[in-house]
Protein backbone atom coordinates (compact mmCIF):
# COMPACT_ATOMS: atom_id res chain seq x y z
CA UNK A 1 0.00 0.00 0.00
CA UNK A 2 2.93 2.67 0.61
CA UNK A 3 3.77 2.17 -2.97
CA UNK A 4 0.36 3.56 -3.79
CA UNK A 5 0.46 7.21 -5.31
CA UNK A 6 -2.96 7.29 -7.20
CA UNK A 7 -5.96 4.72 -6.66
CA UNK A 8 -9.00 5.57 -8.82
CA UNK A 9 -12.23 4.02 -7.35
CA UNK A 10 -15.50 4.00 -9.35
CA UNK A 11 -14.91 7.02 -11.16
CA UNK A 12 -17.24 8.53 -13.84
CA UNK A 13 -18.08 11.26 -15.92
CA UNK A 14 -21.07 12.47 -17.73
CA UNK A 15 -20.81 15.69 -20.15
CA UNK A 16 -24.88 16.09 -20.13
CA UNK A 17 -26.78 12.99 -20.96
CA UNK A 18 -23.49 10.99 -22.44
CA UNK A 19 -21.38 8.84 -20.16
CA UNK A 20 -17.86 9.53 -21.06
CA UNK A 21 -16.19 7.18 -18.16
CA UNK A 22 -17.89 4.56 -16.77
CA UNK A 23 -16.94 3.18 -13.38
CA UNK A 24 -13.15 2.75 -13.60
CA UNK A 25 -10.85 1.39 -11.31
CA UNK A 26 -7.17 1.29 -11.51
CA UNK A 27 -4.42 2.08 -9.22
CA UNK A 28 -0.85 3.83 -10.21
CA UNK A 29 2.03 2.63 -7.98
CA UNK A 30 5.37 4.42 -7.93
CA UNK A 31 7.25 3.74 -10.41
CA UNK A 32 4.54 2.22 -12.52
CA UNK A 33 4.78 3.34 -16.58
CA UNK A 34 0.99 2.51 -17.38
CA UNK A 35 0.05 3.18 -20.88
CA UNK A 36 -3.70 3.70 -21.90
CA UNK A 37 -4.72 2.78 -25.41
CA UNK A 38 -7.99 2.75 -26.81
CA UNK A 39 -10.02 3.88 -30.22
CA UNK A 40 -10.29 7.59 -29.99
CA UNK A 41 -13.46 8.73 -28.49
CA UNK A 42 -13.22 5.41 -26.13
CA UNK A 43 -12.80 8.21 -22.76
CA UNK A 44 -8.72 7.93 -23.00
CA UNK A 45 -8.27 11.67 -22.49
CA UNK A 46 -10.86 12.40 -20.14
CA UNK A 47 -9.49 10.11 -18.10
CA UNK A 48 -6.38 11.88 -17.46
CA UNK A 49 -8.01 15.35 -17.63
CA UNK A 50 -10.27 13.53 -14.68
CA UNK A 51 -7.22 12.80 -12.64
CA UNK A 52 -5.91 16.17 -12.76
CA UNK A 53 -8.90 17.55 -12.04
CA UNK A 54 -9.45 19.73 -15.60
CA UNK A 55 -12.51 17.42 -15.64
CA UNK A 56 -14.69 17.28 -12.78
CA UNK A 57 -15.09 13.82 -12.46
CA UNK A 58 -19.38 13.03 -11.94
CA UNK A 59 -19.41 10.31 -9.43
CA UNK A 60 -16.24 8.18 -7.94
CA UNK A 61 -13.60 9.25 -6.20
CA UNK A 62 -9.69 9.60 -6.96
CA UNK A 63 -7.46 8.93 -3.78
CA UNK A 64 -3.46 11.09 -3.91
CA UNK A 65 -2.04 9.19 -1.15
CA UNK A 66 -4.79 7.96 0.69
CA UNK A 67 -6.95 11.38 0.27
CA UNK A 68 -10.00 11.77 -1.64
CA UNK A 69 -8.63 14.85 -4.34
CA UNK A 70 -12.66 15.07 -5.66
CA UNK A 71 -14.10 15.95 -1.86
CA UNK A 72 -15.76 19.78 -1.93
CA UNK A 73 -12.91 21.90 -0.25
CA UNK A 74 -9.95 19.93 -2.00
CA UNK A 75 -6.55 22.58 -2.87
CA UNK A 76 -6.51 21.27 -6.21
CA UNK A 77 -4.04 23.92 -7.11
CA UNK A 78 -1.73 21.78 -4.50
CA UNK A 79 -2.50 18.02 -5.56
CA UNK A 80 -2.21 19.54 -9.56
CA UNK A 81 1.79 20.50 -8.72
CA UNK A 82 2.97 17.39 -7.97
CA UNK A 83 0.84 15.20 -10.82
CA UNK A 84 2.59 16.82 -14.05
CA UNK A 85 0.89 16.70 -17.22
CA UNK A 86 2.07 17.24 -20.82
CA UNK A 87 -1.05 17.82 -23.24
CA UNK A 88 -1.16 17.19 -26.92
CA UNK A 89 -1.52 20.44 -27.76
CA UNK A 90 1.81 21.31 -25.52
CA UNK A 91 -0.12 24.54 -23.67
CA UNK A 92 3.28 26.36 -23.15
CA UNK A 93 3.14 29.54 -22.07
CA UNK A 94 2.93 32.08 -25.44
CA UNK A 95 4.26 34.94 -23.52
CA UNK A 96 7.32 33.51 -22.24
CA UNK A 97 10.86 32.42 -22.95
CA UNK A 98 11.53 28.36 -23.19
CA UNK A 99 13.25 28.97 -19.74
CA UNK A 100 10.85 31.27 -17.92
CA UNK A 101 8.08 28.38 -18.90
CA UNK A 102 10.30 26.30 -17.06
CA UNK A 103 10.96 29.04 -13.78
CA UNK A 104 7.65 30.14 -13.21
CA UNK A 105 6.08 27.61 -11.77
CA UNK A 106 8.56 26.74 -9.84
CA UNK A 107 8.45 30.61 -8.45
CA UNK A 108 5.18 31.10 -8.18
CA UNK A 109 3.96 27.70 -6.80
CA UNK A 110 6.52 25.85 -5.07
CA UNK A 111 7.91 29.69 -4.02
CA UNK A 112 11.51 28.65 -4.72
CA UNK A 113 14.50 31.80 -5.58
CA UNK A 114 14.89 32.39 -9.17
CA UNK A 115 18.54 31.61 -9.16
CA UNK A 116 17.38 27.87 -7.64
CA UNK A 117 15.05 27.02 -10.29
CA UNK A 118 17.05 28.72 -13.07
CA UNK A 119 19.37 25.95 -12.28
CA UNK A 120 16.77 23.42 -12.00
CA UNK A 121 15.35 24.28 -15.33
CA UNK A 122 18.08 23.66 -17.00
CA UNK A 123 19.48 20.83 -15.86
CA UNK A 124 15.58 19.36 -17.07
CA UNK A 125 16.14 21.68 -20.56
CA UNK A 126 19.56 20.10 -20.84
CA UNK A 127 17.99 16.60 -20.40
CA UNK A 128 15.03 17.09 -23.07
CA UNK A 129 18.27 18.35 -25.58
CA UNK A 130 16.68 22.25 -25.26
CA UNK A 131 18.98 24.37 -23.61
CA UNK A 132 19.97 25.59 -26.72
CA UNK A 133 16.68 27.24 -27.22
CA UNK A 134 16.48 28.90 -23.97
CA UNK A 135 15.62 32.49 -24.91
CA UNK A 136 13.77 31.05 -27.72
CA UNK A 137 9.55 31.66 -27.57
CA UNK A 138 7.28 28.76 -28.21
CA UNK A 139 5.92 29.99 -31.42
CA UNK A 140 9.82 29.88 -32.61
CA UNK A 141 9.89 26.53 -32.38
CA UNK A 142 9.18 23.00 -34.42
CA UNK A 143 6.11 20.89 -32.49
CA UNK A 144 8.86 18.35 -31.07
CA UNK A 145 10.95 21.05 -29.48
CA UNK A 146 7.46 22.20 -28.24
CA UNK A 147 6.46 19.25 -26.95
CA UNK A 148 10.50 18.61 -25.05
CA UNK A 149 10.23 22.07 -23.35
CA UNK A 150 6.76 20.93 -22.60
CA UNK A 151 8.00 17.79 -21.19
CA UNK A 152 10.94 19.82 -19.22
CA UNK A 153 8.44 22.21 -17.81
CA UNK A 154 6.40 19.35 -15.72
CA UNK A 155 9.26 17.81 -14.78
CA UNK A 156 11.12 21.14 -13.28
CA UNK A 157 7.85 20.99 -10.51
CA UNK A 158 9.21 17.87 -9.60
CA UNK A 159 6.06 15.61 -10.02
CA UNK A 160 5.19 12.39 -8.35
CA UNK A 161 3.17 11.04 -11.44
CA UNK A 162 3.72 12.53 -14.79
CA UNK A 163 0.35 12.47 -16.92
CA UNK A 164 0.87 12.41 -20.91
CA UNK A 165 -2.10 13.17 -23.00
CA UNK A 166 -1.35 12.12 -26.35
CA UNK A 167 1.98 13.57 -26.30
CA UNK A 168 3.16 12.71 -29.98
CA UNK A 169 -0.39 12.73 -32.01
CA UNK A 170 0.05 16.31 -32.72
CA UNK A 171 3.08 15.90 -34.22
CA UNK A 172 4.86 14.92 -37.78
CA UNK A 173 6.16 11.86 -37.69
CA UNK A 174 9.30 12.95 -38.30
CA UNK A 175 9.67 14.17 -34.30
CA UNK A 176 7.24 11.86 -33.24
CA UNK A 177 10.76 10.03 -32.64
CA UNK A 178 12.59 12.29 -30.29
CA UNK A 179 9.92 12.99 -27.87
CA UNK A 180 9.25 9.33 -27.43
CA UNK A 181 12.90 8.66 -26.96
CA UNK A 182 12.54 11.38 -23.97
CA UNK A 183 9.85 9.81 -22.33
CA UNK A 184 11.86 6.34 -23.07
CA UNK A 185 15.12 8.43 -20.93
CA UNK A 186 12.22 9.34 -18.17
CA UNK A 187 10.48 5.74 -17.83
CA UNK A 188 14.29 3.94 -17.71
CA UNK A 189 14.97 6.50 -14.93
CA UNK A 190 11.86 5.17 -13.06
CA UNK A 191 9.99 8.13 -13.31
CA UNK A 192 5.75 7.48 -12.47
CA UNK A 193 3.93 7.68 -15.24
CA UNK A 194 0.59 7.75 -17.13
CA UNK A 195 0.76 8.14 -20.97
CA UNK A 196 -2.37 8.13 -22.84
CA UNK A 197 -1.12 7.21 -26.63
CA UNK A 198 -1.41 5.53 -30.12
CA UNK A 199 2.19 4.61 -30.48
CA UNK A 200 1.20 0.57 -29.79
CA UNK A 201 5.26 0.26 -29.87
CA UNK A 202 6.15 2.45 -26.90
CA UNK A 203 3.18 0.77 -25.17
CA UNK A 204 4.46 -2.38 -25.46
CA UNK A 205 7.50 -2.06 -24.87
CA UNK A 206 8.37 0.92 -22.22
CA UNK A 207 5.53 0.55 -20.03
CA UNK A 208 4.74 -2.29 -17.34
CA UNK A 209 1.37 -1.81 -17.53
CA UNK A 210 -1.22 -0.94 -20.42
CA UNK A 211 -4.89 -0.49 -19.88
CA UNK A 212 -7.23 -0.63 -22.97
CA UNK A 213 -10.20 1.19 -22.99
CA UNK A 214 -13.50 0.82 -24.83
CA UNK A 215 -16.41 2.98 -24.87
CA UNK A 216 -16.16 4.79 -21.31
CA UNK A 217 -14.68 1.43 -19.30
CA UNK A 218 -11.39 -0.46 -18.92
CA UNK A 219 -11.84 -3.54 -21.55
CA UNK A 220 -8.84 -4.99 -20.34
CA UNK A 221 -5.62 -4.38 -18.32
CA UNK A 222 -2.39 -6.30 -17.27
CA UNK A 223 1.35 -6.63 -18.16
CA UNK A 224 2.13 -5.19 -21.36
CA UNK A 225 3.27 -9.21 -22.72
CA UNK A 226 -0.16 -9.88 -22.09
CA UNK A 227 -2.57 -7.98 -23.31
CA UNK A 228 -0.25 -7.22 -26.91
CA UNK A 229 1.39 -11.07 -26.62
CA UNK A 230 -2.35 -12.67 -25.64
CA UNK A 231 -5.47 -10.61 -25.24
CA UNK A 232 -8.20 -12.24 -23.59
CA UNK A 233 -11.10 -10.33 -25.13
CA UNK A 234 -12.73 -9.90 -28.66
CA UNK A 235 -12.61 -6.18 -28.33
CA UNK A 236 -8.81 -5.88 -27.97
CA UNK A 237 -7.79 -8.67 -30.47
CA UNK A 238 -10.01 -6.10 -32.79
CA UNK A 239 -8.47 -3.32 -32.06
CA UNK A 240 -5.01 -4.78 -31.69
CA UNK A 241 -5.46 -6.33 -34.86
CA UNK A 242 -5.97 -2.77 -36.92
CA UNK A 243 -2.85 -1.98 -35.98
CA UNK A 244 -0.44 -4.90 -37.01
CA UNK A 245 -1.90 -4.57 -40.57
CA UNK A 246 -1.22 -1.48 -40.91
CA UNK B 1 -6.97 80.92 -56.22
CA UNK B 2 -7.54 84.36 -54.31
CA UNK B 3 -10.10 81.91 -52.17
CA UNK B 4 -7.34 79.82 -51.17
CA UNK B 5 -5.22 83.21 -50.42
CA UNK B 6 -7.70 84.71 -48.71
CA UNK B 7 -8.41 81.52 -46.70
CA UNK B 8 -4.50 81.61 -45.84
CA UNK B 9 -4.61 84.94 -44.93
CA UNK B 10 -7.44 83.70 -42.27
CA UNK B 11 -6.50 81.50 -40.90
CA UNK B 12 -2.58 83.68 -40.23
CA UNK B 13 -5.18 86.18 -38.82
CA UNK B 14 -6.80 83.82 -36.38
CA UNK B 15 -3.50 82.09 -35.21
CA UNK B 16 -2.18 85.35 -35.01
CA UNK B 17 -4.92 86.54 -32.34
CA UNK B 18 -5.79 83.38 -31.08
CA UNK B 19 -2.90 80.83 -30.98
CA UNK B 20 -2.65 80.83 -26.97
CA UNK B 21 -6.40 80.41 -27.06
CA UNK B 22 -6.10 77.12 -29.57
CA UNK B 23 -2.97 75.62 -28.08
CA UNK B 24 -4.76 75.24 -24.68
CA UNK B 25 -7.87 73.86 -26.08
CA UNK B 26 -5.17 71.11 -27.15
CA UNK B 27 -3.62 70.93 -23.98
CA UNK B 28 -7.04 70.46 -22.22
CA UNK B 29 -8.11 67.83 -24.87
CA UNK B 30 -5.24 65.70 -24.42
CA UNK B 31 -4.97 66.17 -20.93
CA UNK B 32 -8.97 64.72 -20.58
CA UNK B 33 -8.26 62.40 -23.74
CA UNK B 34 -5.49 60.78 -21.79
CA UNK B 35 -6.99 60.99 -18.41
CA UNK B 36 -9.95 59.51 -19.06
CA UNK B 37 -8.65 56.69 -21.61
CA UNK B 38 -6.19 55.52 -18.90
CA UNK B 39 -9.11 55.30 -16.18
CA UNK B 40 -11.21 54.04 -18.03
CA UNK B 41 -8.91 51.23 -18.97
CA UNK B 42 -8.24 50.14 -15.39
CA UNK B 43 -12.23 50.15 -14.85
CA UNK B 44 -12.74 47.89 -18.10
CA UNK B 45 -9.68 45.86 -16.52
CA UNK B 46 -11.02 45.21 -13.08
CA UNK B 47 -15.02 44.66 -15.37
CA UNK B 48 -12.92 42.42 -17.54
CA UNK B 49 -11.34 40.64 -14.94
CA UNK B 50 -14.23 39.94 -12.20
CA UNK B 51 -17.02 39.47 -14.74
CA UNK B 52 -14.22 36.23 -15.95
CA UNK B 53 -13.97 34.27 -12.44
CA UNK B 54 -14.61 30.89 -13.21
CA UNK B 55 -17.58 29.90 -11.44
CA UNK B 56 -18.15 26.13 -11.40
CA UNK B 57 -20.93 24.04 -9.91
CA UNK B 58 -18.55 22.43 -7.51
CA UNK B 59 -18.28 26.05 -5.72
CA UNK B 60 -19.82 27.07 -2.93
CA UNK B 61 -23.77 28.72 -3.08
CA UNK B 62 -22.84 31.50 -1.36
CA UNK B 63 -19.71 32.50 -3.87
CA UNK B 64 -21.84 31.21 -7.04
CA UNK B 65 -24.47 33.73 -5.60
CA UNK B 66 -22.07 36.82 -5.27
CA UNK B 67 -20.49 36.19 -8.62
CA UNK B 68 -23.86 36.05 -10.05
CA UNK B 69 -24.60 39.29 -8.84
CA UNK B 70 -21.27 40.82 -10.11
CA UNK B 71 -21.79 40.03 -13.93
CA UNK B 72 -25.46 41.08 -13.71
CA UNK B 73 -24.10 44.59 -12.13
CA UNK B 74 -21.10 44.90 -14.60
CA UNK B 75 -23.78 43.72 -17.39
CA UNK B 76 -26.09 46.84 -16.59
CA UNK B 77 -23.08 49.51 -16.27
CA UNK B 78 -21.63 48.76 -19.45
CA UNK B 79 -25.06 48.21 -21.42
CA UNK B 80 -26.54 51.73 -19.90
CA UNK B 81 -23.21 53.77 -20.35
CA UNK B 82 -22.11 52.00 -23.61
CA UNK B 83 -26.15 52.41 -25.24
CA UNK B 84 -26.64 56.30 -24.31
CA UNK B 85 -24.78 59.72 -25.43
CA UNK B 86 -22.20 60.41 -24.09
CA UNK B 87 -23.38 64.24 -24.37
CA UNK B 88 -26.63 63.10 -22.18
CA UNK B 89 -24.26 61.08 -19.70
CA UNK B 90 -22.31 64.61 -19.11
CA UNK B 91 -25.99 66.27 -18.37
CA UNK B 92 -26.96 63.59 -16.14
CA UNK B 93 -24.13 63.69 -14.18
CA UNK B 94 -23.28 67.43 -14.31
CA UNK B 95 -26.96 68.45 -13.68
CA UNK B 96 -28.73 65.80 -11.83
CA UNK B 97 -26.41 65.54 -8.62
CA UNK B 98 -27.20 68.90 -7.29
CA UNK B 99 -31.00 68.66 -8.75
CA UNK B 100 -31.27 65.26 -6.14
CA UNK B 101 -28.76 67.08 -3.58
CA UNK B 102 -30.57 70.11 -3.21
CA UNK B 103 -26.83 71.69 -4.11
CA UNK B 104 -25.15 70.04 -1.57
CA UNK B 105 -23.19 68.35 -4.19
CA UNK B 106 -22.60 69.88 -6.90
CA UNK B 107 -19.66 70.53 -9.59
CA UNK B 108 -18.36 73.89 -9.01
CA UNK B 109 -16.10 76.15 -10.66
CA UNK B 110 -13.71 75.07 -12.83
CA UNK B 111 -11.91 72.16 -11.39
CA UNK B 112 -15.83 71.03 -10.33
CA UNK B 113 -16.36 70.99 -14.97
CA UNK B 114 -12.59 69.00 -14.91
CA UNK B 115 -13.91 66.92 -12.36
CA UNK B 116 -17.74 66.16 -14.34
CA UNK B 117 -16.09 65.96 -17.41
CA UNK B 118 -12.94 63.07 -16.33
CA UNK B 119 -15.66 61.10 -14.53
CA UNK B 120 -18.35 61.12 -17.73
CA UNK B 121 -15.47 60.47 -20.39
CA UNK B 122 -14.06 57.57 -18.26
CA UNK B 123 -17.19 56.10 -17.57
CA UNK B 124 -17.75 55.86 -20.86
CA UNK B 125 -14.28 54.57 -21.96
CA UNK B 126 -14.86 51.63 -18.88
CA UNK B 127 -18.19 50.52 -20.29
CA UNK B 128 -16.20 50.07 -23.86
CA UNK B 129 -13.19 48.41 -22.74
CA UNK B 130 -14.72 46.20 -19.90
CA UNK B 131 -16.23 44.45 -23.53
CA UNK B 132 -12.77 44.48 -24.88
CA UNK B 133 -11.16 43.13 -22.07
CA UNK B 134 -13.81 40.13 -21.55
CA UNK B 135 -13.34 39.60 -25.37
CA UNK B 136 -9.50 39.78 -25.10
CA UNK B 137 -9.34 37.15 -21.99
CA UNK B 138 -11.83 34.69 -23.48
CA UNK B 139 -10.23 35.09 -26.81
CA UNK B 140 -7.01 33.31 -25.31
CA UNK B 141 -6.48 29.57 -26.06
CA UNK B 142 -8.20 27.90 -23.01
CA UNK B 143 -5.00 25.40 -23.22
CA UNK B 144 -2.90 28.29 -21.90
CA UNK B 145 -5.25 28.21 -18.73
CA UNK B 146 -4.94 24.33 -18.24
CA UNK B 147 -0.85 24.55 -18.91
CA UNK B 148 -1.04 26.51 -16.02
CA UNK B 149 -3.67 25.02 -13.69
CA UNK B 150 -1.53 21.85 -14.57
CA UNK B 151 1.51 22.94 -13.07
CA UNK B 152 -0.26 23.73 -10.23
CA UNK B 153 -1.25 27.78 -10.64
CA UNK B 154 -4.20 29.34 -8.98
CA UNK B 155 -6.52 30.92 -11.02
CA UNK B 156 -5.08 34.69 -9.90
CA UNK B 157 -1.21 33.68 -11.28
CA UNK B 158 -2.84 31.98 -13.97
CA UNK B 159 -4.22 35.56 -14.75
CA UNK B 160 -1.04 37.78 -13.68
CA UNK B 161 1.98 35.96 -15.31
CA UNK B 162 -0.26 33.71 -18.38
CA UNK B 163 -3.69 35.42 -19.76
CA UNK B 164 -3.43 38.96 -19.00
CA UNK B 165 0.30 39.91 -20.38
CA UNK B 166 -1.22 37.87 -23.63
CA UNK B 167 -4.77 39.46 -23.25
CA UNK B 168 -3.60 43.32 -23.21
CA UNK B 169 -1.01 42.05 -26.06
CA UNK B 170 -4.58 41.91 -27.83
CA UNK B 171 -6.51 44.43 -26.72
CA UNK B 172 -3.99 46.98 -27.19
CA UNK B 173 -5.60 47.98 -30.91
CA UNK B 174 -9.02 48.32 -28.77
CA UNK B 175 -7.10 50.80 -26.27
CA UNK B 176 -6.15 53.03 -29.41
CA UNK B 177 -9.24 53.03 -30.68
CA UNK B 178 -10.58 54.39 -28.00
CA UNK B 179 -8.10 56.47 -27.56
CA UNK B 180 -8.45 58.49 -30.73
CA UNK B 181 -12.14 58.22 -29.79
CA UNK B 182 -11.58 60.02 -26.61
CA UNK B 183 -9.47 62.50 -28.57
CA UNK B 184 -12.14 63.52 -30.78
CA UNK B 185 -15.31 62.55 -28.62
CA UNK B 186 -14.29 64.72 -25.57
CA UNK B 187 -15.27 67.74 -27.42
CA UNK B 188 -19.33 67.06 -26.40
CA UNK B 189 -17.91 68.08 -23.02
CA UNK B 190 -19.00 71.75 -24.21
CA UNK B 191 -22.25 71.14 -22.65
CA UNK B 192 -20.91 71.36 -19.06
CA UNK B 193 -18.77 74.20 -20.09
CA UNK B 194 -15.25 72.35 -20.33
CA UNK B 195 -13.24 74.34 -22.42
CA UNK B 196 -11.36 71.69 -24.94
CA UNK B 197 -10.17 72.11 -28.82
CA UNK B 198 -13.69 72.34 -30.10
CA UNK B 199 -14.87 74.59 -27.48
CA UNK B 200 -12.01 77.10 -28.14
CA UNK B 201 -13.65 77.08 -31.35
CA UNK B 202 -16.87 77.84 -30.83
CA UNK B 203 -16.19 80.84 -28.54
CA UNK B 204 -13.43 82.13 -30.97
CA UNK B 205 -15.97 81.92 -34.21
CA UNK B 206 -18.86 83.67 -31.75
CA UNK B 207 -16.42 86.83 -31.65
CA UNK B 208 -15.35 86.99 -35.44
CA UNK B 209 -17.66 84.59 -37.30
CA UNK B 210 -14.68 83.03 -39.34
CA UNK B 211 -16.56 80.00 -39.06
CA UNK B 212 -14.47 78.16 -41.90
CA UNK B 213 -10.84 78.99 -41.65
CA UNK B 214 -11.12 78.38 -38.03
CA UNK B 215 -12.89 74.62 -39.05
CA UNK B 216 -9.92 74.22 -41.08
CA UNK B 217 -7.55 74.96 -37.93
CA UNK B 218 -9.80 72.66 -35.69
CA UNK B 219 -9.40 69.58 -38.44
CA UNK B 220 -5.84 70.23 -38.81
CA UNK B 221 -5.38 69.71 -35.29
CA UNK B 222 -7.61 66.86 -34.70
CA UNK B 223 -5.88 65.06 -37.14
CA UNK B 224 -2.14 65.61 -36.12
CA UNK B 225 -3.35 64.36 -32.76
CA UNK B 226 -5.37 61.09 -33.89
CA UNK B 227 -2.70 60.55 -36.13
CA UNK B 228 0.37 60.78 -33.68
CA UNK B 229 -1.54 58.56 -31.12
CA UNK B 230 -1.54 56.13 -34.42
CA UNK B 231 1.85 56.10 -34.62
CA UNK B 232 2.56 55.67 -30.85
CA UNK B 233 0.23 52.52 -30.31
CA UNK B 234 2.00 51.24 -33.49
CA UNK B 235 5.63 51.16 -32.20
CA UNK B 236 3.86 50.35 -28.74
CA UNK B 237 2.99 46.98 -30.11
CA UNK B 238 5.79 46.59 -32.01
CA UNK B 239 7.40 46.90 -28.72
CA UNK B 240 5.72 44.49 -26.88
CA UNK B 241 6.20 41.97 -29.16
CA UNK B 242 9.76 41.32 -29.02
CA UNK B 243 12.03 40.61 -31.11
CA UNK B 244 11.48 37.98 -33.55
CA UNK B 245 15.56 36.84 -33.44
CA UNK B 246 16.70 34.25 -30.67
CA UNK B 247 20.10 32.73 -29.98
CA UNK B 248 21.30 29.36 -29.93
CA UNK B 249 23.07 29.07 -26.79
CA UNK B 250 24.57 25.82 -27.76
CA UNK B 251 23.62 22.73 -30.19
CA UNK B 252 20.45 20.79 -30.17
CA UNK B 253 21.36 17.23 -29.88
CA UNK B 254 18.01 15.58 -30.38
CA UNK B 255 16.54 17.56 -32.75
CA UNK B 256 16.59 15.64 -36.07
CA UNK B 257 17.59 12.48 -34.38
CA UNK B 258 15.28 10.79 -36.27
CA UNK B 259 15.48 12.31 -40.04
CA UNK B 260 19.12 12.39 -40.37
CA UNK B 261 20.22 9.09 -38.95
CA UNK B 262 23.41 8.15 -41.11
CA UNK B 263 24.78 4.37 -41.24
CA UNK B 264 28.55 4.50 -40.70
CA UNK B 265 28.99 3.14 -44.29
CA UNK B 266 25.82 4.50 -46.29
CA UNK B 267 26.22 8.13 -44.70
CA UNK B 268 23.04 9.66 -44.91
CA UNK B 269 19.80 7.64 -46.55
CA UNK B 270 19.46 11.01 -48.58
CA UNK B 271 23.40 10.86 -50.56
CA UNK B 272 23.98 9.32 -53.79
CA UNK B 273 26.33 6.84 -51.87
CA UNK B 274 23.96 5.38 -50.14
CA UNK B 275 21.21 5.04 -52.85
CA UNK B 276 23.69 2.79 -54.74
CA UNK B 277 24.69 0.84 -51.76
CA UNK B 278 20.94 0.16 -51.77
CA UNK B 279 20.45 -1.07 -55.54
CA UNK B 280 23.29 -3.65 -54.91
CA UNK B 281 22.61 -4.65 -51.70
CA UNK B 282 19.04 -5.34 -53.09
CA UNK B 283 17.33 -6.15 -49.62
CA UNK B 284 15.89 -2.34 -49.88
CA UNK B 285 14.07 -0.77 -52.47
CA UNK B 286 16.12 2.51 -53.48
Amino acid sequence: MDNTILEIKHLSKSFGTHQVLRDIDFTVSKGDVTSIIGASGSGKSTLLRCINLLENPTSGEILYHGQNVVARGFNAPAYRSHVGMVFQSFNLFNNMTVLDNCIVGQVKVLKKNKEEARVHAMEYLEKVGMAPYINAKPRQLSGGQKQRVAVARALAMDPEVLLFDEPTSALDPEMVGEVLTVMRGLAAEGMTMLVVTHEMAFARDVSNHVVYMNSGVICEEGAPQEVFGNPRKQETQDFLSRFRNS
Amino acid sequence: MDKLAKLVTDIGKLWANYSGAYLTGIQNTLILAVAATLAGCLIGLVCGVLNTIPCSPSDSPVKRFFLKLLRVIIRIYVEVFRGTPMVLQAVFIFYGLPYFTDGAVAFKGMSGIWAAALIVVSINTGAYMAESVRGGIISIDPGQTEGAKAIGMTHVQTMVHVIMPQALRNIIPQIGNNFIINIKDTSVMFVIGFVEFFATHRNIVGVNLLYFPSAVIEMVGYLTLTLLASFGLRWLEKKMDGDDNYELVSEDSLAMSVGTYSHPSRKTPFDEQSKEFRRKDGSRNG
